[in-house]
């Protein structure tokens, strides 16, 4: 009987990982992608999830509901991600110093404005789904496994649109080559910011979930963004399936870690991994993109 | 002659006078407000100017600077309070630690070109050193913080451990640190850093080590904020997990690109800039921030090198534009 109530619990702990490690997957994506793409990477990502959690805040308080925060924030996010895309981003194109420096800029900007106007106070929504799930003996917040089937989704179906559109081969071919895609006849400009866009709503979805689960706070941002990173660095820079892949793996790796060795070093596991797989496996897990090594 | 030209050259010269400003003017103005915040500048010029080290010279970004700041405050804070060390004994000891510390996160790091790979694991580090002084409860005290009630010792018969005796620490460490950049630069080692920042296969195919002069700069830059933060905690008398937030890393960077990356004054005139002017004129933290975002995006797009650095473009232009004034040799 011991091994049955052992089993349950290293699958209870496996789908708790799998919930937290697609969020951060959901995170991740635009990170990586950002970076393939434009060659920048955005600090400013985190942003995204933390004003994502507060678009899905105000819209279950305000009587919306969380289904039309989840979208309204998945769109805000994206028209967001668009203008900064505009004013910003598309200036500092493939100069990576001066594009990081930038989204550090936009940082110190949106947080402290948010912190401004929505004052710092902890703030917390019921999610949609109450109370919890019995299943084959192992007992599953609703909420957990209703945010695990969305992340599950957000991240298959940006897969299968980067695999078999005509669009997501575009961006496919820009990661892979930038001159060579120009010269097919890829609109460079449209696919930048549609990919700045996309990475964008993403994020401001994950952050929807996030507020479902954890307190929303203007310097919520951290966290999620140091996960995004090092998933990009676990997954090989510019790797949409290795962040994907790794973000798992990461989740897993915590939840893992937290029940079976010290909760309170949970956030230190990925950390560790990260210093490993740059020591070893310099290119991630599906990287191709190296560089120099000097 | 132009005036753009002339206010471009005397902007260097502006950082030597604000730096010559902030020794002579607050311990004999006899304000404790002043000293106060001439301490206060002073600490975060010695930070900029170190962190300009990284930054700036070998062009690499690090995102732990604040982290560092922190780790000193906090590991001299616990070796003062449960080792029972002296001050002065703590700020060697703190420094060499960081030192380490700095060594393990930046070899992994700093092996490949480009320095996205540092930016990404120094961020993380960073957020991690946050977490864990927030976390670690029985040894920092967790997320309200530690109360400091220890305080420098005397030194040479002075007494260090008032307001002004810790203001005199402040600019000494500032001295230090601009000493040691400026040694740097000065050095062999400095300009091989210089053609790392300019160019990284380059420098390797000129038989520089670039990966051991990335990780020195990293490491001594590292330490040296360690350095700043043992002074920190005497002098707030109060430490807490928010010293070592990303914010206080993000705005360091914007003092640096600011005054200018890469250059000596360009710190110093950064840090007035930025915490100097706004302290006088009594503008909120909350919106001094802001501005302060808006100001690193402008920075980037408009002038990438800062205010120091386009002052010496436009003296060059100058200088080419300029009438040849020596007769020409030889005709």
């Amino acid at each position: 009987m011991k091994d049955g109530v052992m089993l349950l619990d290293i699958a209870q702990t496996a789908v708790d990982g799998l919930m937290v490690g697609g969020l951060y997957a959901t995170v991740a994506v635009g990170v990586t992608m950002v970076f393939g793409i434009m060659g920048i990477l955005n600090f400013a990502h985190g942003q995204m999830v933390m004003l994502g959690a507060y678009v899905a805040f105000y819209s279950v308080t305000t009587g919306l509901g969380f289904w039309p925060g989840l979208v309204l924030a998945g769109l805000s996010m994206g028209l967001f991600g668009l203008i900064l895309e505009r004013l910003v981003f598309r200036h500092t194109l493939t100069d990576h110093m001066a594009g990081l420096t930038a989204s550090l800029g936009i940082i110190m900007v949106v947080e402290h404005l948010a912190s401004a106007v929505f004052t710092p106070d902890h703030r917390t929504f019921d999610p949609p789904l109450a109370g919890s799930v019995r299943f084959a003996g192992m007992t599953l917040s609703a909420q957990r496994l209703l945010v695990l089937a969305l992340v599950l989704l957000l991240v298959g179906s940006f897969y299968l649109f980067l695999q078999r559109t005509r669009f997501g081969k575009a961006i496919r071919a820009m990661g892979q080559n930038r001159t060579g895609a120009a010269l097919v006849g890829v609109q460079i400009s449209h696919v930048t910011a549609a990919v700045f866009a996309i990475g964008s709503a993403m994020a401001g979805a994950a952050g929807a979930l996030y507020g479902s689960l954890f307190a929303i706070t203007p310097y919520m941002a951290a966290a999620p963004l140091m996960k995004g990173l090092i998933l990009t660095v676990l997954g090989g820079l510019g790797s949409v399936p290795g962040a994907v892949a790794a973000g798992f793996l990461l989740g897993l790796a915590e939840s893992f870690g937290s029940r079976y060795l010290s909760a309170s070093f949970r956030d230190g596991y990925g950390f560790v991994l990260m210093i490993v797989a740059l020591l070893y496996f310099p290119t991630g897990l599906f990287g191709v993109r190296g560089t120099a090594r000097v | 002659m132009k005036t753009p030209a002339l206010l471009a050259r005397a902007l260097p010269l502006v950082g030597w006078l604000l730096l010559a400003a902030l020794i002579f003017v607050p311990p004999n103005a006899g304000s404790r407000y002043l000293v106060y915040i001439g301490t206060l500048i002073a600490l975060q010029a010695a930070l900029a100017t170190s962190l300009n080290l990284v930054v700036g010279y070998a062009g690499q970004f690090a995102m732990s600077h604040a982290a560092f700041y922190g780790f000193g405050a906090y590991a001299s804070a616990i070796l003062i309070n449960s080792a029972g060390l002296p001050f002065w004994w703590s700020i060697p000891a703190t420094m060499l630690a960081a030192a380490v510390v700095a060594a393990i996160i930046g070899y992994p790091a700093l092996r490949y070109t480009g320095g996205v790979y540092l930016a990404l694991i120094t961020f993380a580090f960073g957020e991690l050193a946050r977490l864990s002084a927030a976390n670690w409860q029985e040894v920092t005290g967790g997320p309200m913080g530690m109360r400091i009630t220890y305080a420098p010792e005397p030194l040479f018969g002075f007494n260090l451990a008032t307001g002004s005796g810790m203001y005199w620490i402040a600019i000494a460490m500032l001295l230090v640190t601009l000493a040691v950049v400026y040694f740097i630069q000065r050095s062999r080692f400095g300009r091989a850093l210089i053609a790392v920042r300019e160019d990284e296969v380059l420098a390797a195919f000129l038989g520089i080590n670039v990966m051991r002069h990335k990780l020195i700069a990293y490491v001594v830059s590292s330490a040296l904020a360690a350095m700043v933060g043992t002074l920190y905690a005497p002098f707030m008398t109060f430490i807490s997990p928010d010293l070592l937030s990303v914010h206080e890393t993000i705005s360091l960077v914007g003092v640096v690109i600011l005054g200018g990356a890469g250059t000596l004054a360009g710190p110093i005139v950064g840090t007035f800039v930025f915490l100097g002017i706004p302290e006088l004129l009594r503008i909120e933290t909350l919106y001094r921030l802001i501005i302060l975002g808006v100001v690193i995006v402008l920075v980037v797009l408009l002038m990438p090198q800062g205010i120091v650095g386009v002052a010496n473009r436009v003296v060059k232009r100058w200088r080419r534009t300029k009438p040849p004034s020596m007769p020409k040799a030889g005709s």
